[in-house]
């Protein structure tokens, strides 16, 4: 597929894309410290690409020295495994990259059409069981950004490519990405970009469709059609996802039905939307997250 | 502690039995009322189950067969800890990727399978 020189830049701006955050605590946690003063909203400017486990340490840094003083207290109010962040009720899943949790949250549930700085509240307590995993360590985060790239490989070459990298390569990416150091994670991640098997495209593309109050949507799907020799676009993609999805869901008798019109969607990956004709194998190489997969948020349309 | 993501609806099968995650007839029918066939093997010295082909819904998820594993082999805490269950014998795959999705991109020939382990063999 041609691309230019230029395009590449792309990855460079969509590297240094940050939000701004507020993080608020919750009015609970905020009655059980026992200081005159109340914390004040956090504000930080976090990468797009980022996840939420990277900063807990400073969170966790800010909160307790508003529990510090309670010397009595054993019981170490603030506990990592205790913390979780919330945005219009909904828990935030700690593995999901803090751009994608932004794109679908505030697009769908937001009442303003203004969403920055996002407010996002803190808990310190009452750990949702039910609705998330909890944050054990940095390592998990780790191993669960590995885990992503090697699936995306397993799609794209057959897990070829990785497979072929060192152990320092993988460490090499994880560490870019922490120390936003764009020249190191691109000399391990063009390699994940290349092509094999004398294919001018990847086997498959690693996506995921993320729809309000849905498990996120995976499917096979190649960015080229041999037999009409023409490259597939996201609109391709959509349309073969949607409908597959749909079958699958009339299959096991499921009572709501995904609407499958595409257009009835705003159409996100990492708060831009693209145009539908833009063919996915670019996408794929220019708007992919660091774990090479591309995360597409479908915003229904209020009528 | 369950650490395991699950919707709200399904809180109360946390007790996971036979009839949520069940043996299927050896037919080698892919579809199963609509369910996804998978078939669990131990891999790095895991105990081998006496079942190997199980079936679930599609919506099910990665978290619900490790929870599931959990109670049916009676894991004490530090085994439940480093249980790992991996697709293609590659990666692990989040406890909320929905067993449809994964079949849908990583069945080979019909089949989908699905190696446990308490050690990372592949990480």
């Amino acid at each position: 597929m041609h691309t230019s020189l230029d395009d590449k830049e792309i990855t460079r701006e969509l590297w240094q894309s940050r939000l701004p955050i507020c993080f608020i605590l919750s009015d609970e946690d905020k009655s059980k410290i026992n200081r005159s003063e109340s914390p004040e909203p956090l504000y930080l400017m976090l990468a797009r690409q980022s996840y939420f486990p990277c900063i807990i340490e400073k969170l966790h840094r800010y909160y307790s020295t508003y529990f510090k003083e309670n010397l009595n207290d054993t019981t170490n109010y603030v506990n990592f495994a205790n913390l979780w962040l919330e945005y219009e009720s909904i828990p935030l899943k700690w593995h999901y990259p803090i751009g994608v949790l932004y794109d679908l949250y505030t697009s769908s549930l937001s009442s303003t059409s203004s969403y920055l700085p996002w407010q996002i509240t803190v808990h310190l307590s009452k750990f949702p069981e039910s609705e998330i995993i909890r944050f054990l360590d940095k390592e998990s985060i780790e191993a669960h950004y590995m885990s992503t790239v090697k699936e995306a490989d397993a799609l794209k070459h057959k897990g070829q490519i990785i497979g072929d990298m060192q152990k320092r390569d993988h460490k090499q990416l994880w560490n870019s990405l922490l120390q936003d150091k764009y020249d190191g994670f691109w000399n391990i991640n063009n390699k994940l970009m290349s092509y094999t098997e004398n294919l001018q495209y990847f086997r498959y593309i690693p996506f995921r469709i993320y729809i309000l109050d849905k498990p996120f949507i995976q499917k096979l799907f190649s960015p080229y059609d041999i037999d009409e020799e023409k490259w597939m676009t996201l609109n391709d993609l959509l349309h073969f996802v949607l409908n597959h999805e749909v079958q699958c869901e009339q299959l096991t008798n499921e009572k709501k039905i995904l609407n499958t019109n595409i257009n009835d969607y705003q159409v996100i990956i990492h708060g831009i939307q693209p145009s539908l004709q833009t063919p996915i194998q670019w996408l794929s190489e220019y708007f992919s997250y660091p774990d090479n997969f591309l995360h597409i948020c479908l915003i229904e349309k209020r009528s | 502690m369950s650490t395991i993501e699950s919707d709200k609806t399904e809180s109360k099968t946390v007790n996971f039995d036979e009839t949520n995650l069940s043996p299927t007839r050896p037919s080698g029918d892919s579809e199963n009322d609509g369910k996804i066939v998978f078939l669990l093997k131990a891999a790095g010295g895991a105990p081998i189950l006496k079942k190997k082909k199980w079936a679930l819904p599609r919506s099910k998820t990665i978290g619900h067969i490790v929870e599931f594993l959990k109670k049916y082999m009676q894991l004490d805490v530090e085994q439940q800890k480093q249980l790992f269950l991996y697709v293609n014998q590659t990666f692990a795959p989040a406890f909320d990727t929905t067993i449809g999705a994964v079949n849908d991109c990583f069945n080979s020939e019909g089949i989908l399978v699905l190696h446990y382990t308490f050690t990372p063999a592949w990480g």
